[in-house]
């Protein structure tokens, strides 16, 4: 049947090419955009997991409640206290409380990759009149480069070079011009109202995000000194073997000690919520192209089925059966489908290699030749021909079971 | 064995027409049977009831000992893929396919292809198409369309051949050609060959004339 059902689709070349053409851009499109956007999700997830760590646990600092002082203030000699004002701001501690035993912790894990102590405070960096606002980060350099992929972005010196101590700084790019130093120059940082301390600038990195960039690293204990809160830190920063463990350990880690433990996609919840979106929309916009398709393809089969009574009557009468009619009608929808799909899976790869190839963006860091990124998959080109291939099957085998219902006696008699 | 018709009635229709009305007959293996009447008197239904391709709504039909209405769908069709052929006053050639691959369609649903070939090939050059193997149906002519008709209702050498008004659509000379094929293939060939026709000069061409009336047999 697939000889004959061939010979009709050859015979209505304009509308086997029409109807092609919509699977053809249906797939195309799913393959593009979703190489688009999948492209951008990951590339998105791969700058938040590398750049930052996977899993934060930071001292727990909770926002008041209008009660939360009750007991603390009166124990509990009366039922209901009236406040003016009431309470307001964060209670809880400035740093981890147990370092020591979340860093035994999570070296027996096997599913730790790294972890690294960090010390955040807000200072003030003076260079001559200038003076910029900036955090401050303490770590212990070889730890934090397993955790994150800061060491990647240094423009100038190593980032190791702060782990000899003795006060030296990594500025931010965006730090380093703000303050119009240089390399090897001495600043002064402050914290609070505490005294200045002198520091080598030994360091810059560019990481793209002005963020970032307006970021200083200096050595734990450096920093730890300059805050005058030797031996504490306010968070670890943990990374896993396998990132997507993320938010089943933080929920794990959390019910284990006081501290507040967050999974990466905890912090970017906005993020996930937009790739949702994307999502959402993505399989909308394509679906409805291969809908579209769909119907073009229903449309056609369905004047088929109705233009050949005649040949449906005299291959019943020559012993085709039921399934031999539905087959030949089903295996024109089918063809359709698998070609323009073939098709349309060959024109998405290379456009999207072309796409790739082109610089579209400015050039950063992360992204040094400026190109789009995007995801080139065997998932997706499954998922595309899948939808293709079901789109067009749906379409056809309501025309087909139509076709295959028709009695020849019944055509015969109403004169083909 | 032939075929054996035991009190066929047919009804159809909203409101119900009684078309066929308890016809029993018997038509012998290798004979020529023509079913005549007048327009309305039930020829064609009787022969589609006759050939498996209607359902008495009474009665029962036998063919070479198997009862129609008793075979399952399968059965059904092979048998009609291998004992029957059928002519209509209209040819139904398929208009995508060659004369060649009209011809071998019955041969397809089995996988008889290399087998019936040289059939096909025999049967068309029998009927004077030998040149016109790879021409369409719409390049043919009248005449040639309905041999080309008649040659594949006879690719697999079907013990009974069913036709509905073969000339109804033809000239004098393609009429008596088309004609002259169905006696062969019941005189020379041994086929039982049933037709339905208006004209009395053809109908005297068959062994036995079957009158039909108001869906009785009258003579």
């Amino acid at each position: 049947m697939i000889f004959l059902a061939l010979r009709y689709l050859l015979e209505r070349k304009r509308q086997t090419f029409l109807t092609l053409l919509g699977v053809f851009f249906g797939t195309m499109a799913f393959v593009s955009v979703s190489g688009f956007f999948l492209g951008f999700q990951g590339y998105l997830v791969q700058q938040l997991v590398n750049n930052t760590a996977q899993v934060h646990i930071e001292a727990r600092q909770d926002y008041l409640s209008d009660h939360g002082l009750d007991t603390s203030f009166f124990g509990d000699q009366y039922s209901h206290y009236f406040w003016n004002p009431a309470p307001a701001g964060v209670k809880g501690y400035l740093d981890v409380q147990s370092p020591q035993m979340w860093y035994k912790r999570l070296n027996a894990d096997p599913r730790v990759e790294a972890y690294s102590p960090i010390l955040t405070t807000a200072a003030l960096f003076n260079l001559g009149k200038i003076s910029v606002a900036a955090s401050l980060i303490g770590c212990n350099p070889l730890q934090q480069s397993k955790v994150t992929t800061i060491a990647d972005y240094m423009i100038a010196g190593k980032f190791s070079d702060i782990a000899m101590g003795g006060n030296r700084l990594i500025l931010g790019d965006e730090l380093m011009k703000r303050l119009g130093a240089g390399m090897g120059q001495i600043i002064l940082v402050s914290v609070g109202t505490h005294t200045p301390v002198p520091f080598k600038v030994v360091g810059r990195f560019y990481t793209g995000t002005r963020g970032l960039d307006l970021q200083s690293f200096g050595a734990l204990e450096d920093v730890q000194k300059v805050n005058l809160t030797p031996n504490q830190v306010n968070e670890i920063a943990v990374r896993l073997k396998d990132y997507n463990q993320a938010d089943t350990l933080a929920r794990t880690w959390s019910k284990l000690a006081s501290e507040r433990v967050e999974s990466w996609g905890d912090l970017t919840m906005n993020i996930k919520s937009m790739f949702t979106i994307q999502d959402t929309l993505r399989f909308t916009m394509i679906m409805t192209v291969l809908i579209v398709a769909g119907f073009g393809i229903y449309n056609i089969l369905n004047m088929t089925v109705n233009q050949k009574r005649q040949d449906i009557a005299i291959l019943r009468a020559l012993g085709y059966d039921t399934f031999d009619i539905v087959m030949l009608f089903f295996s024109q929808g089918l063809i359709v489908g698998v070609f323009g799909a073939v098709f349309g899976l060959i024109s998405g790869y290379i456009f999207c290699k072309y796409i790739q190839s082109i610089q579209f963006m400015p050039v950063t860091p992360s992204n040094p030749q400026g190109h789009l990124h995007i995801l080139i998959t065997p998932m997706i080109y499954i998922e595309a021909a899948s939808l293709a291939i079901l789109s067009a099957s749906i379409a056809s085998i309501l025309p087909a079971r139509s076709a295959g219902k028709l009695t020849p006696i019944e055509i015969i008699r109403q004169g083909g | 064995m032939g075929i054996i018709a035991k009190n066929v009635g047919k009804i159809f229709g909203t409101p119900p027409v009684q078309a066929l009305s308890d016809i029993s007959l018997e038509i012998k293996s290798g004979e020529f049977v023509s079913l005549t009447g007048r327009s309305g008197a039930g020829k064609s239904t009787l022969l589609y009831v006759l050939s498996s391709l209607d359902n008495p709504t009474e009665g029962s039909v036998e063919i070479s000992g198997h009862e129609i209405t008793k075979m399952d769908s399968e059965e059904l069709y092979r048998f009609r893929n291998q004992k029957m052929g059928f002519v209509f006053q209209f040819h139904y050639l398929i208009a995508e396919l060659t004369a060649i691959q009209n011809v071998m369609m019955p041969a397809l649903k089995y996988h008889e292809e290399k087998k019936r070939r040289p059939r096909a090939e025999m049967l068309l050059e029998q009927f004077g198409l030998k040149d016109k193997l790879q021409r369409y149906p719409r390049q043919l002519s009248g005449g040639e369309q309905q041999r080309l008709a008649i040659a594949r209702a006879l690719i697999m050498e079907p013990l009974y051949l069913f036709a509905d008004e073969p000339t109804g659509a033809l000239d004098t000379t393609n009429a008596e050609t088309v004609m002259n094929i169905l006696r062969d293939c019941s005189v020379k060939d041994g086929m039982t060959v049933i037709m339905v026709t208006h004209d009395p000069d053809f109908s005297k061409m068959a062994q036995r004339e079957i009158r039909l009336a108001d869906g009785r047999v009258v003579d």
